[in-house]
Parts: C-alpha cells; structure tokens; sequence
C-alpha cells in the first residue's frame, strides 16, 4: 500500500527497531543504558572511583527513594501532586533538630519524633483541607496552587520560627567507616541502610499486607475501590501517614548527612518529581527503584562535570524524562 | 480567499476508488488482547447515505476514531478519496473534509452557541496571528459571511433563537443537533455521526433526515452514520453496513442486510432486525463504551 | 527571594508610607508584575495550560539583554541595549518553543512539572554558568542607554512643574504604558477567531480537533506570547534593579504571578492590573506595620501570607475578584 498507511511496507530501519524494542521492554532498556553509562564511567574513571562515588549517591539515593515513594503513593491514591511534599521533608528535619539538638536527646529520638510529627501533619491537612477539597469537587489547578500555597506557609513558618540560619544536627560527620574496601561516612552509611531497611519494608506492606492491597486497589480505581466495600477514608488515612513518615524520614536524612535549611525540602522536591516520574507515577516500586538509582547517577555525574552542577543534572534528567517516556520505566500509560 | 470553497461533488479522487469516498482494508485496532476493530474492510460510496449498524460492542465508534485520528490503528490502511490517511492527526483528517462527531455529544459548553458555530467554519484568516495582522479587512468580511451561514444552519434545527446563549444550558437533544450543525459549517465531503438520532424528537429527526437528503442532492456530501434506530436505518439510508465483534459482517442494501443470516444471528441477543417495522427505541446518547 | 527587588537602602519607617519613592517602587514592582502575569493569564486563564515556568522566561529574557548589551561579566559592550531586546525577546520564544514542543502534549500537571523544571533548569544554568552570565554575583551596567532616557524623561517632569522628581519615576511612566499597550492587545487578539480557537481548546480539545484545529500549535503560540510578556518583565526587572541575578528568579516569582491572576480572575485581563496593584501594596505596606519582630521575620511573615492568600482563594473563592464562575477553568 502507499506510504502513510500502517501495515509496514518496507523493513524498519535498525534505529526503529531499538525503539521498538526499547518502548515494549523499557525496564531491560533503561538496565542496558546504565550499563553502558557504568561500562564508560569504569573505562575512564577506574573501578574504585566509580564505585566510591556511587556508594555515597546511594546516601543521597535514600533521601530520594524515601520522598518519593510518599509523593507517588499520595498521587496515586489521591490523585494530587502535592508540591507541599518537599515541605515535609523540611518539617521532618526541623523536628529532629528540635530534639536532637534543641532538647539534647538522642538522634534516635529525632528521628522517630520527625516521623510522627510529620505524619500527623499530613493527617490534620487531610482532615481540614484535601478531604473537604476533594468532596467539593475542586480540580486540578486549584489543588495544585493549594498544595503550592500550603508549601509557601510550613516553609515560611519553619524560617520564622528558626530564621534563615544554616543548623546541624549532632552527628558524627568526620568518622569513616570500610565497607568493601570503600570508604563511606558513619553517617552516611546509617543512612543508607536505614533507609533500604524502611523501603524494603515498606515495599513490604504494600506487597503483602491487607493495607497494601487495599491501598494499590484504591490507586487502580477509587469508585470500584468503595464500591468493594473498602473503607477508603481508613485507607486514604494510612496514605497520608506513611507519605508524612517517609517524607519526615527522608527530611532527617537529609539534614544528617548535608545541613538543615528552610529551603531543604524545596531544593530536593525536583530531584523527588525526577524520581517520581521515572518510576511512573503512581509506581511506588518504581519511585523507589527512581529514587536510588537517580541519587547514584547524580553523584556519578560530579566525575565528569563540576559538583555544582549537580543539581541541575537532576533537572535535565527530570526533563528528558518528561518528554521521553512521562509514563516512567514502569509505568502504565497514564501520563498522556 | 474569503470565496466559498466549491459546492460541486465528485473530485476525480471518487471514479479511482470506484465511487468510494472512504475504504479501509484490514483496519484493526486492539486494547491489550482484545480486537475492538478486527482486519475490518469496508468502502463507503460517494454521494451516499450510508449507515453503520451493529450490536453493542461491535466496534463502530472504536471504527470512526480510527479511521478519524483519534486513536492509533493497530493495522490495515484506510483512504479517504482516495488518500492515505491512517497515522495523521485528526485535525488534519478534518481539514481533508472527513468530519465527526462524537456519540457523547462535545457542545463546548462554556462558549455561545454561535461561538460554536463561528469555530467550525473552514478558511477563516482571522484564527492565524499573521492573517489577523496583515489582513484584518479579509479577516473582518469572512466573519460576517460565516455569522450569516451559522444563523441559516441554525434555523434549520430551530435553534437559531440560541444563538447567544451558553451551549452548556441547552438540552441533550439541542446539544445534538447543535454539534450537527456545528459539524456541517465545516463543509465536509464526508460526515461520520455518531448516533445523530439519539434523543431527538421524531419531528426535529425528521427534519435532520430530510436536511441530509437535501444536502446530498444538492452538495454531493457523502453520510455514514451509527444509528440503532432500526426504522431510520431501513429507511433513509442506501446502503447498510453491519459490524459485530469488530468485523464487517454484511454489506449491502437495507433489504439485503435485513435478510441476512449473518446479522439475524448477530443481533440474536441484543434485540432484532425485525424491529425495523415497528417502532425500535433509540438508545440514549452515553450507552454503551462502544456502539 | 527571600528577600525582595528592591533598594535594601530604604528605610523602613511610618514616614517613609507616604514617601513618593516608596510608592513609585510599589508601582514599579507592580507594573512589572502586570507584564508578567498578563502571559500567565493567557496561558492559564484562556488557553488551559498551567505554565509554572514564567519565572524562566523573564529570566532567559532579562539575561540575554544584558548579556547581549555588556558582552557577559568580562565584556566590553556588545549590541546596542535598545536593539538587544528584540533581540532577547526572540530568543526567549525560541527557548519557549523548545520546552513547548516536547512539554505541551503531557497532560496538565504534568506540564506544570516541566515548565517548572525548565525554569529552575535555566536559572541553575545562570547560577553555575558564571564565565556567561557572572554566577551569583550577576550582570550589571547594561543599563547606561536607559539612564539617558531616564533623564530626558526628568527633565521633561521638571517642565512640567515638577522640581525634584523621583529618579525612578520614568521607569514608572514606562512600565505602565507597557502594561496598558500589552493588556489592550492581549484583549483585542482574545476577541478574534484566534482567540475563540483558544478558548475551544481550553473547552475540549478533541472537540477543536474534530474541527480542524491543530491544539499543539495554538497552545504554542499561547506559550510564545507568554514568553513575550515574561522577557518584557524581565527587562523591567532588569532596569530597576539595575543587575540581574539568579535569586530573582526563583520559583517564588511565578507562584507569585500565579496568586495575582487568580487574586484579580481569571479570564480578565484588566483583573491582572488591578490584582497586580492590590497584591503589591499589601506587601510591601506589611513592612511599615509595627511589630515586635526581627526583620526576617517579617519578611518570613508575608510569604506565609502569600500562601495562605493562596490556599484560602483557592478554598472560597477561587474565581477571583473580577473571574466570572461560568468561566472558570478551575472546577474541571
């Protein structure tokens, strides 16, 4: 038939039929493009550099996985894209510094008094403005400015309250410790595995347990979801509990292992939509696989260029990720 | 070019494709693993008034977004007088002169009824930024034109009173025929409706069947419309095309497809042809995921 | 910001309320403001597409003038100023286009994303690229041709009667003739059938679609006049300060952009003006309000206003001041 038709006329060029290929195994395409990425880097940079390096962006990595699987989860059962999410990390840190530093008590304290404190506080937001929000109906533009106005209050509370100064929290920074003949900060290395434990565990949950199911059941369909019969102010409850836990989590993280600002959660909010998207939204499995591997790109990348431009990597990739493939790696086709 | 575009039917496109204005071959289309539209080959003649029949879940809207852009095909070709047209956009599909439209009707709700109407009309300089700068006189004067088609086309479904109103608090019947309309300023060769009949009352359904008539005799526009309502069907059309589980089961006049074994047994289920004598109940716009 | 575009050598005192120069400022602010949400207005309010990336194109538009006039941070003088922001403002749609092209067919958050990964791309680029752009320390002495304008304009005040005026005062004149032309366009190419074609798309698009309209293309010439009006604030922003730096373009700018199209409506843009004027009075005369607070507390407190401004709008009254509800885009 003539050109323009759909039924191939003609062999596909090699270049298509990569594409092809790369569009129906996106996951084993993006495995070889790092690999290839690896391959290079090892090439020129040598074995132990590579792998230093990568070990501490796994640090980093953590911080990401963790705010990301919050950020997904909320999106997928709430369908909002909460630019407030970045906040939360920055509550979370603050609260650590509170007890940490503040009352003296141990980090170990901080830390589980962030997770609650954020979580509570994505409870009370539910409560008193997204559940009402989402009963009137509101759409997409005015949640998002909402979830941005939200964003611009607990920053700018935490920077009354604390002021713009740069704080720390009482770790040890200076202390390495030898992990396969690598070295990594005590810290840093704390917060790797933490955080692996925690997503480990909450991959977990969302595998295994009664909550999980229902949590993915709600995030396939709402409507189908209560129409089971399942409680979903019960679920969407719990949603916002784990979201507010992770990002208070991810938050002291953060704070441990760089410093405490107000502009802290913001700063890492991009790098999370990064993560996020490339895990297709909504893919908590996928943020969490994101999130990780990003955290050890990013740092791969201060081999090649200058650190400061660690950032705006983030930026580029989130970018190319958006206009590649919005549905992520993993994702179903829900972005277009 | 502020010209009318050509009334006169039959581009030489039609005596290639022997008189088809639209032919698919193999047209498919799938969801995960199941065939909506399956290896379907179908040609429209033109100048006709052709309808596209089936039980629920057949194809026939999956069909027309296809071969309209909507959605991407799986497979087959498809041309439109006699041009390739499977993988272009749609609005390009609708500059061609293939317009559609939808089962559930897309009245721009928050725009005057006569906004819709002015929208649709083809050739207008004054929608490109350079043609409102550097032709504003042309721009002004085939507005006016289009004001004046609009309001005529209006009235031949009463709605010409409406004009200024929202679209949005018009009936569901108004909004049908509102979208009828709408789709006929752009001056199709080939206009694909979606249940055209669905909510409207029998004397405004006659008028639209006669409109059509009229506009075929008199334009050469070409009809293929989905319709249940097995009376419209038998009797105002030419030819009769029956899809069921995404295939093309019968092709032929209403006569010929009412007597076929194939589509008896397809709608064995779903109701029957037979209803074609007395009065079948037309099925509300918003049935059905695909008619 | 966390702190504002202007002088820090003002004084912030009760006379200083009545003072000329302070609300020559405040009008300054707000004309640019004007100019800057004009294009949001357009994106948002008649086209449907939530642009978080405004603050990108002011900033691609500011710095390219001032990279074009001075040469970069070691130059010597480039192009003449005045022929540089035709220049600039081109290169912004160009940079409009290009985030548009591949950004424009996600769905609408998803959009907003990467409009807002562009911006913050941009300004990162400006931070961290300092042999172009100066890093942090920024761009300055771009602004000698307008000095000259400046003072003519003075000089014509003073023939009037006017025996001291305010330096800043004919940046004042000419940032709100700039708004009143940009607004009176804006509002002339709404009432045409190009904008009509916009507002089907923002409506349904498959609906344009089946009607021969190409939803990419006046999405992006939407995006593209956005951009004008972004680069033209830039300059603005550019001339009162008298630098450019990357701190001025943080994503703040645009959520602040954002909370004035929706104080003053949307699909209004005489709203723009007036939510422009509201929002900047408000602001800034937060700072004479006597409280027993450190400075950056204060300032703390009116960003924590902003957002609750933001989040009660959203909330109660969404349509704004002069948005009428039919209109709204917001409860889809």
């Amino acid at each position: 038939m003539e050109a323009g038709t759909l039924s191939p006329s003609r062999e596909l060029t090699p270049a298509e039929r990569l594409r092809g290929w790369a569009n129906r195994n996106p996951a084993l395409a993006a495995s070889a493009f790092l690999g290839v990425v690896v391959v290079v880097l090892v090439a020129s940079k040598g074995l132990y550099d590579v792998a230093q390096v990568g070990l501490n962006g796994l640090s980093l990595g953590a911080v990401y996985a963790l705010g990301a699987v919050g950020l997904t989860l909320v999106y997928a059962i709430l369908r909002l894209v909460n630019f407030a999410h970045g906040d939360f990390l920055t509550f979370g840190a603050y609260m650590a510094y509170l007890v940490n530093v503040t009352w003296g008590l141990p980090l170990i304290l901080g830390i589980f008094f962030a997770m609650a404190t954020t979580a509570l506080l994505g409870i009370f937001l539910e409560r008193v403005m997204w559940g009402p929000m989402r009963t009137r109906g509101a759409g997409v533009l005015q949640l998002i400015l909402m979830s941005i106005g939200l964003a611009l209050v607990i920053r700018y509370v935490i920077q009354y309250i604390w002021s713009t100064d740069i704080r720390f929290l009482d770790v040890n920074v200076t202390d390495t410790v030898n992990f396969l003949g690598l070295r990594i900060g005590q810290t840093k290395l704390i917060v790797v595995v933490v955080g692996i434990v925690v997503l480990v565990a909450i991959g977990l949950m969302l595998r295994y347990t009664l909550l999980g199911k229902r949590m993915r059941a709600l995030s396939d369909n709402l409507e189908l979801a209560e129409t089971a019969g399942i409680d979903t102010s019960r679920v969407i409850l719990w949603t916002w509990i784990f979201a507010g836990g992770l990002a208070g989590l991810a938050g002291v993280m953060a704070a441990m292992t760089t410093d405490i600002r107000p502009e802290l959660g913001f700063e890492l909010l991009v790098i999370i939509f990064a993560a996020v998207v490339l895990g297709g939204i909504g893919d908590a499995f996928g943020a969490l696989a994101a999130g990780l591997v990003l955290g050890v790109v990013i740092e791969w990348s201060t081999l090649v260029i200058d650190a400061r431009w660690k950032t705006f990597v983030g930026f580029v990739i989130l970018i190319i990720a958006l206009v590649i493939r919005p549905q992520g790696i993993f994702g179903k086709s829900r972005a277009i | 070019m502020a010209s009318e575009p050509s009334t006169a039917p039959a581009p030489p496109a039609a005596a290639r494709n022997g008189g088809a204005i639209l032919a698919t071959e193999e047209l498919t289309k799938h969801f995960g693993g199941i065939f909506a539209v399956d290896r379907a080959s179908l040609s429209v003649r033109e100048g006709s008034i052709t309808a596209l029949i089936g039980p629920n879940g057949a194809g026939k809207t999956t069909f027309f977004n296809v071969v309209t852009g909507f959605y991407r095909p799986d497979g087959g070709a498809a041309t439109f007088q006699g041009r390739p047209i499977l993988g272009r956009p749609p609005h390009r599909i609708a500059q061609l002169g293939m317009v559609r439209t939808f089962q559930i009707t897309k009245a721009l709700a928050r725009m005057p009824v006569i906004d819709n109407m002015l929208l649709a009309a083809p050739d207008q300089p004054g929608e490109h930024l350079l043609g409102l700068l550097l032709r504003p006189g042309a721009s002004r004067r085939r507005e006016r034109e289009i004001r004046d088609r609009a309001m005529e086309l209006l009235a031949v479904f009463n709605l010409e009173r409406l004009a200024d109103e929202y679209a949005g608090t018009l009936s569901g019947g108004q909004r049908k025929l509102l979208e009828l309309a709408r789709a006929l300023m752009t001056r199709p060769r080939l206009l694909l409706l979606d249940e055209p009949m669905a909510g409207i009352n029998p004397t405004l359904g006659r008028r639209l069947l006669d409109h059509m008539q009229r506009l075929r005799a008199e334009e050469g526009v070409t009809f293929l419309f989905i319709e249940h309502d097995m009376e419209v069907v038998m009797n105002h059309s030419d030819r009769v095309i029956v899809m069921a589980e995404g295939r093309v089961i019968a092709d032929g006049t209403p006569d010929e497809v009412r007597a076929d074994q194939s589509v008896i047994d397809a709608y064995l289920g779903s109701g029957t042809v037979r209803d074609a004598e007395s009065e079948a109940s037309p099925v509300a716009g918003g049935g059905p995921r695909d008619s | 910001m966390t702190e504002l575009p202007f002088d820090p050598l003002f004084a912030v005192t009760f006379e200083s309320l009545t003072s000329i120069g302070f609300w020559t400022s405040v009008g300054i602010l707000a004309g640019t403001f004007t100019i800057f949400t004009l294009g949001l207005q357009m994106n948002v309010g008649y086209t449907g597409i939530i642009n978080f990336g405004q603050a990108g194109f002011m900033a691609v538009g500011a710095y390219s003038m001032a990279i074009l006039t001075t040469g970069g941070p070691d130059g010597d003088g480039l192009i003449n100023f005045w022929l540089s922001l035709p220049l600039a403002v081109l290169i912004t749609i160009a940079f409009g286009l290009l985030v548009g092209l591949p950004s424009l067919r996600l769905r609408a958050d998803y959009f907003a994303i990467a409009t807002i990964a562009a911006a913050e791309a941009v300004r990162l680029f400006a931070l961290n690229a300092r042999d172009l752009t100066g890093g942090n320390q920024g761009l300055i002495g771009f602004g000698d041709e307008w000095d000259s304008v400046s003072r003519t304009i003075e000089g014509w005040l003073q023939d009037l009667g006017w025996s001291d005026p305010e330096t800043l005062f004919p940046l004042l004149i000419v940032v709100w003739i700039t708004a009143a032309i940009l607004t009176v366009a804006l509002r002339f190419i709404q009432d045409t059938p190009w904008g009509r074609v916009l507002r089907a798309i923002r409506e349904d698009e498959d609906a344009a679609r089946a009607l021969g309209k190409n939803p990419l293309s006046y999405k992006l010439q939407s995006l593209s006049i956005a951009g004008t009006t972004g680069a033209i604030a830039g300059f603005f922003l550019a001339l009162n300060l008298n630098f450019v730096n990357p701190t001025e373009f943080e994503p703040i700018v645009t959520f602040t952009g954002m909370g004035i199209l929706i104080l003053g409506g949307l699909a209004n843009y005489y709203g723009v003006a007036v939510g422009s004027l509201i929002f900047w009075t408000l602001f800034e005369g937060l700072r004479f309000i006597e409280l027993p607070l450190e400075e950056q507390q204060v300032a703390a407190l009116r960003f924590i206003i902003v957002g609750l401004a933001l989040i009660l709008l959203m909330a109660f009254r969404p349509q704004g001041l002069f948005g009428k509800r039919e209109e709204m885009v917001l409860g889809e």
